[in-house]
């Protein structure tokens, strides 16, 4: 056997002994996929239900709460409170008992039934501005139902869809005569929301614990001082570097699969395209990871300064990603940044294989960028290591 | 009270040491929150949209320039003999829309022609927010060319949008990173300096010393609550620059809440030091425990509402919940103490219980007599 060999198997023996006895670090690692995940999977739902809505009604007539209860049959609006005067309605939107209300004229049925458009008021906080942009939608959505089904709004012109009946639960049917927009949702026509967040996540995950278990492992030894006995054994810098990363290499693969079973079996997560890259990407992502946890490690003195490191390392990398939210969103400059993000070709295999099926002329630049990535963190980690 | 100080003091001087830790409890807060605030957008902007234009009329022209000239959609260049399927498996685009045959002449005729729409839905969310503004653009494209009316009688909503008019996200998200910034770190920074203490043995001084655990704890969250203002006072000034933050009228509500925050985020993590005794564990707790729980159920990105039942209890349990209320009522609705009351009383109750916990920890282990 090669001296070089002989000397990483007695290195790599020593790790995982004292990985052996670190209980703390292995519950770490382990801990996350399956608790982090599910919290994720389920707490992320961007559905807005249940908008308290306060109404203050001067019409007091029957097409008034005709109109309330046609604006309010749904899921999306609970009717909390209903008040006499507007000021008491703007009084509870201020103590945030209210997330919008409706102020109906006192002349608003005479105004319907002498056949014009009856104005009504609609008040709503948006601070949040996204649940504010949706509750607007699906007031719309209601009062167009409203229009048409109560009044006949759209006139008497009945086109080819009015003669079947076009029943959409989401969707008010367009106006007679307008193209019809048939959307298809695909990858995912159940408009499951936790898919999104969990491939996001599962990604997260590989990157920020690697480089989080790499870099304490790495710094303890700075820390008892026993680098320098390292430093003085035979062995090469390369061999020690291998050494410490096999075993948290190894981990890092058993948590990439855990979270895949856990993404599987929890949320119903589909795997369309092929494992091995699925596992290859995840291996590259656990390279970068540990590369850059090392390089952490390598600069900072104590445990301490190398957690913090971490935590201002890890966060922007994973906002860049587009693991949570879409890349599009963000402003030109952090779109072109997100390019040097080796998170953001990760989320992008991952979710090509498990939710698309994705063809591989479009996933091999992914993969090629991660590969580039991993040896340039990882050989800059070992240059670092060398100079210490 | 001196005692208290001299603790304090003691502190300072073992945090100014550490150069890196000064900078970075200085830096980080800012950089995370910009990057928070700007990336955290849900709101849908130049979606790549690949058309299939099988009419090739004017008026499919038109019917594409709708989705043009919305800023929701960037129409994209296809390839020749490529399938549409192919296209959105591959993130060539996002959406496909493909225009039939005979599009004009079926408009025209009043038919109704069918457009497909394809989206790509691994995203949900912004799946459905798609497939609606495909609709409003295609409502409002039947109304400008006169085959369709807009209805002249029926009920017209006038819409008013109190307190945020633009919908812009940037002041929602910015508030709460504020509330998330001024968690994490004093929570961090609480942590480490009690689990080193543990770690170098250094607390056995402590217990020996005259000093009480009661004394022992305010010195070292005094400093780190300083340290927090001083953050706080960096956030707000980037909130001003970038989030569209406005003074409230009456800040004093402000400051008090961020007071209660602060102690209330670093007793908890002194907490975590407390309990793990080990730097790295503490940092993990801390990072389950304020960050993660924060990120998600404090209402910083999702409302709380909207949170499943079977976990939205946590969180009441969560400083962060009530704080970035606070700060969006005084920020944004310029609301008075009355609105704001309740989670004030919240903070006080769980920063003071959190301390509790502190102290009977400590207590447990001080030497008797």
């Amino acid at each position: 056997m090669p001296a070089f060999i002989r000397r990483y198997l007695a290195l790599l023996a020593k790790e995982v002994d004292q990985l052996r006895r670190n209980r703390v670090l292995v519950v770490q690692l382990m801990l996350p996929p399956t608790i982090v995940l599910i919290i994720f999977g389920y707490a992320l739902n961007p559905k807005v239900r249940d908008l308290r809505v306060g109404i203050v009604d001067e019409s007091f007539t029957a097409e008034s709460r005709d109109f309330i209860d046609a604006l309010t049959q749904n899921v999306n609006f609970n009717v909390t409170h209903v008040y006499t005067r507007v000021e008491d309605a703007e009084a509870a939107l201020k103590r945030l008992d209210l997330d919008l209300f409706l102020v109906i004229p006192v002349d608003f049925a005479r105004t319907l039934h002498r056949g014009q458009m009856a104005d009504v008021q609609v008040i709503i906080d948006a601070v949040d501005a996204n649940t504010a942009q949706i509750a607007k939608g699906y007031l719309e959505m209601a009062l167009q139902n409203y229009n048409n089904s109560n009044l006949g709004g759209f006139g008497t012109a009945i086109g080819p869809r009015r003669e079947i009946m076009l029943v959409n639960a989401t969707h008010p049917a367009p106006p007679p005569g307008a193209p019809d927009v048939q959307a298809a949702f695909l990858y995912n026509p159940g408009l499951v929301t936790s898919w999104h967040y969990v491939t996001g996540v599962m990604s997260i995950i590989m990157f920020i614990n690697a480089s989080l278990v790499a870099s304490a492992l790495a710094v303890k030894e700075k820390e008892t001082g026993t680098i320098e006995q390292l430093l003085m054994t035979p062995a090469q810098t390369g061999e020690m570097l291998f050494a410490k990363a096999t075993p948290v290499f190894v981990l890092m693969m058993v948590v990439l699969f855990l979270s895949l079973v856990v993404g599987m079996l929890v949320f119903g997560l589909p795997v369309r395209g092929d494992i091995w890259l699925f596992a290859l990407a995840g291996a590259l992502a656990a390279l970068a990871g540990i590369g850059i946890g090392i390089m952490i490690a390598t600069v900072s003195k104590s445990q301490q300064q190398a957690q913090l490191l971490t935590f201002f390392v890890n966060p922007p990398l994973t906002l860049l990603s587009g693991a949570t939210s879409p890349i599009e969103n963000m402003p030109r400059f952090f779109q072109k940044l997100s390019y040097i993000d080796p998170l953001r070709y990760m989320v992008t295999i991952v979710r090509g294989v498990t939710l698309k099926d994705a063809p591989w002329s479009a996933l091999w630049p992914n993969l090629l960028a991660l590969t580039v990535f991993s040896i340039i963190l990882f050989s800059l980690s070992a240059w670092r290591f060398r100079k210490q | 009270m001196k005692k208290i100080l001299a603790q304090a003091w003691k502190e300072f001087r073992l945090f100014r040491r550490d150069k890196l830790l000064m900078v970075l409890a200085v830096l980080m807060p800012i950089v995370l929150m910009l990057l928070a605030g700007i990336t955290g957008s849900l709101r849908l902007r130049n979606v790549a949209l690949l058309v299939y234009d099988y009419d090739n009329t004017p008026l499919s022209r038109t019917y594409l320039e709708a989705y043009g000239a919305a800023l929701t959609f960037r129409i994209v260049p296809r390839k020749p003999q490529e399938s549409p399927e192919r296209a959105l498996a591959s993130w060539r685009s996002r959406a496909v829309l493909i225009i039939p045959q005979n599009f004009e002449r079926d408009f025209r005729r009043g038919a109704e022609p069918t457009v497909q729409l394809m989206i790509d839905a691994t995203d949900s969310n912004s799946a459905t927010a798609l497939g609606n503004y495909a609709d409003s653009l295609n409502t409002a494209f039947a109304f400008q060319s006169g085959v369709s009316r807009p209805p002249t009688k029926g009920v017209n909503l006038q819409q008013r949008l109190w307190y945020n008019p633009g919908l812009s996200d940037r002041v929602f998200f910015g508030t709460g990173g504020l509330g998330l910034m001024l968690i994490i770190f004093p929570a961090l920074l609480g942590a480490l300096t009690t689990a080193k203490e543990y770690e170098t043995g250094t607390i056995i001084q402590a217990y020996a010393s005259s000093l009480r655990a009661v004394q022992w704890i305010l010195g070292k969250a005094l400093l780190y609550v300083v340290v927090g203002m001083v953050e706080f006072v960096l956030c707000f000034t980037l909130g001003l620059l970038v989030f569209e933050f406005r003074f409230p009228s009456d800040p004093t509500i402000l400051l008090v809440a961020t007071v209660l925050y602060l102690l209330a985020g670093v007793f908890f993590g002194m907490m975590c030091g407390n309990a793990t005794q080990n730097q790295s564990a503490a940092i993990q707790a801390v990072q389950m425990g304020s960050f993660l729980l924060s990120l998600l159920l404090s209402g910083y990105l999702i409302a709380i509402r909207n949170i499943p039942i079977q976990i939205r209890w946590i969180s009441f349990f969560l400083p962060a919940t009530h704080y970035i209320q606070i700060v969006r009522n005084s920020i944004l609705r310029d609301a008075g103490w009355e609105t704001s009351f309740m989670p004030l009383v919240m903070l006080l109750a769980l920063s003071f219980a959190f301390f509790l916990l502190n102290a009977v920890q400590m207590r447990k282990m001080q030497f008797k007599g």
